[in-house]
């Protein structure tokens, strides 16, 4: 018993510090990448691949996000006489948690899966061995594209979710279910400032980063065959969802002592 | 012969150091050494002491029976692999201690022939060629490219393929592209794993007449994994056999088909050992009972 928690966590640490080091390669690579005009044709590739084929899935769950939010808040603010506030929980709720958790979650499995599948086939066919075999760096050719990529558009992406989130709520709100136009739009302005919008934006950063890291290390470390492969997709998923949501707390809670740090606290309901 | 024409196309400056092939503080003669080579994977010894010299300009083939060690001795002669103890040395300089960044410039002196060929299937036949030398040269002029990627295409005999995909080529054209983006850097070493593997004889063959055609007119060293003795005979300077992790027998073609250890002769003349048939009559005779009945579906 004891000895098999002894192999575990050694194997655990081992693992993480594996991950550490292929994390602290990958990041510094991208950044060095930069400087090598090489690598941009293949940044515009993965950004084409990872970024624009996106766009729909991100707006779908975006649309969706802030109307359901729309639906189930509606009653409980009509019973208070609030209604006219629900422009607010909804564009708050969107921009700063909703909109870029669930666009990084629908990322995670679009393309955090797809980069693990096609690295891991690479690895399983000797293609990533070939890389190294032929003097070039494989965290260069192979990573360094699709960790800038993810980092240069998830942001965008997570934009094009905040904007179908609010329209999506827009037209649950004041469209079906019939709040004053004028009121919905006043109350959201008063409500929802540029930092919101940021805090959100800059998530976006992180989550893009983690799950390419991610993504591109269950890729590389995959075992043979299938079975292998499937099985590093699947871990990639559970791993970047789990990291998008401990990256979300992190970042609340850094970005919650910035905001209280400058200015006053707001009631969303004054 | 086909050279890139560094007047055109710059070649990153590649340290060259200790160019000569005399003995060395390491005392090792030849192209590529390794010295009391050992990998474990786990508790699993795959290479167990392994000393031996490649020599420069020379077709040396390691052969033995599936799982012996032969790719993972290949892939620590390019250190794609680092020993688990032990030294690999090219021309004289320690390769198996030093970082990623100077090693890919080692690596850049040597071709590698994969087992599948390892072909990237996102590009195409002239991306594949080309791939080494974007890497590693400054392209200035896309016409002598095209020529250049022609004339190794022509080298293999694929001339005419440059816009296929490797989905689309069979086995034997893969591996022949293969060869093609190993040697388009005019490596000084040449690995092939396995390169006969998977193919018919006639493919094989041509396989074989390829190794030959490079070592002859590139003047490269070879180094062959297979275990094809047909190939083995044909194109080696040199067969060395590993067996239980260790080399069991180092010589010529001539001095290996007379090698008196059985294991070599058994293998080399393709014979079922003793042990391998007594577990065969140990599990008896085939009966009914081992075969599903003819109306098993329902």
């Amino acid at each position: 018993m004891l000895a098999a928690i002894g192999t575990k966590t050694v194997a655990g640490v081992g693992n993480a510090g594996r991950f550490a080091r292929f994390m602290w390669h990958s990041i510094m690579t991208s950044f060095r990448s930069f400087a090598r005009g090489q690598t941009y044709p293949l940044i515009w590739t993965q950004m084409h691949l990872i970024g624009v084929r996106s766009v729909p899935i991100v707006m779908i769950t975006g649309a969706f996000v802030g109307m359901i939010l729309a639906v189930q808040a509606y009653d409980q603010l009509a019973g208070m006489g609030l209604e006219e506030h629900l422009g607010v929980l909804i564009n708050i709720s969107v921009v700063k948690e909703l909109g870029p958790v669930l666009a990084a979650v629908m990322l995670a499995g679009r393309v955090g899966g797809a980069l693990t599948a096609e690295l891991g086939t690479m690895n399983v066919t000797e293609q990533i061995d070939a890389v190294r075999s032929m003097g070039t760096d494989p965290v260069l050719y192979l990573v360094a594209p699709r960790v800038l990529a993810c980092l240069l558009l998830t942001p965008f992406l997570i934009i094009y979710a905040d904007l179908l989130g609010i329209l999506g709520g827009y037209f649950v709100g004041v469209m079906q279910l019939k709040i004053n136009n004028q009121a919905y739009w006043s109350f959201s302005a008063s409500g929802v400032e540029l930092w919101d919008v940021a805090v959100g934006v800059v998530k976006g950063f992180f989550f893009g980063g983690a799950i390419a890291i991610i993504g591109c290390y269950k890729g590389f470390t995959c075992r043979e065959g299938a079975q292998g492969v499937g099985q590093a997709c699947t871990e990639a998923f559970v791993s970047s969802f789990i990291s998008i949501l401990a990256l979300d707390f992190a970042l609340a809670v850094i970005f919650k002592g910035i905001y209280n740090t400058f200015y006053p606290y707001r009631s969303l309901v004054g | 012969m086909i050279e890139i024409k560094k007047s055109k196309i710059k070649i990153k400056e590649v340290k060259r150091e200790n160019e000569n092939n005399q003995a060395g503080e390491t005392g090792l003669n030849g192209v590529l050494a390794v010295k009391n080579l050992t990998r474990k994977f786990g508790a699993n010894i795959v290479l167990d002491n392994i000393s031996l010299t490649i020599e420069k300009g020379k077709t040396t083939v390691v052969i033995g029976p599936s799982g012996c060690g032969k790719t993972v001795l290949i892939k620590h002669l390019i250190v794609l692999l680092r020993p688990s103890s032990g030294e690999v040395y090219f021309k004289n300089k320690r390769i198996d201690n030093i970082g990623e960044s100077e090693l890919n410039e080692v690596r850049t002196r040597f071709g590698f022939l994969f087992q599948g060929g390892a072909l990237f299937d996102s590009l195409d036949v002239f991306e594949n060629i080309i791939f080494p030398i974007r890497q590693h040269c400054k392209i200035t002029n896309w016409s002598e490219i095209e020529e250049l990627v022609k004339a190794k295409l022509a080298m293999v005999g694929l001339d005419g393929f440059q816009n296929y995909y490797p989905a689309n080529l069979s086995g034997g054209q893969r591996k022949r592209v293969a060869l093609a983006r190993a040697i388009a850097l005019n490596p000084e070493v040449i690995l092939y794993d396995e390169p006969t593997t998977g193919l018919d004889p006639i493919r094989a063959d041509v396989i074989n007449e390829l190794i030959l055609k490079l070592r002859r007119e590139l003047g490269v060293t070879t180094v062959v994994v297979t275990h094809d003795m047909a190939s083995a005979y044909k194109i080696a300077d040199r067969i060395i056999m590993l067996h239980n992790s260790k080399i069991i027998a180092d010589g010529s073609a001539e001095y290996i088909r007379n090698h008196p250890h059985p294991v070599v002769q058994q293998f080399i003349n393709g014979q079922v050992s003793e042990d391998d048939l007594a577990v065969l009559r140990m599990s008896g005779t085939i009966s009914k009972a081992q075969f599903l009945p003819r109306d098993f579906k329902k």
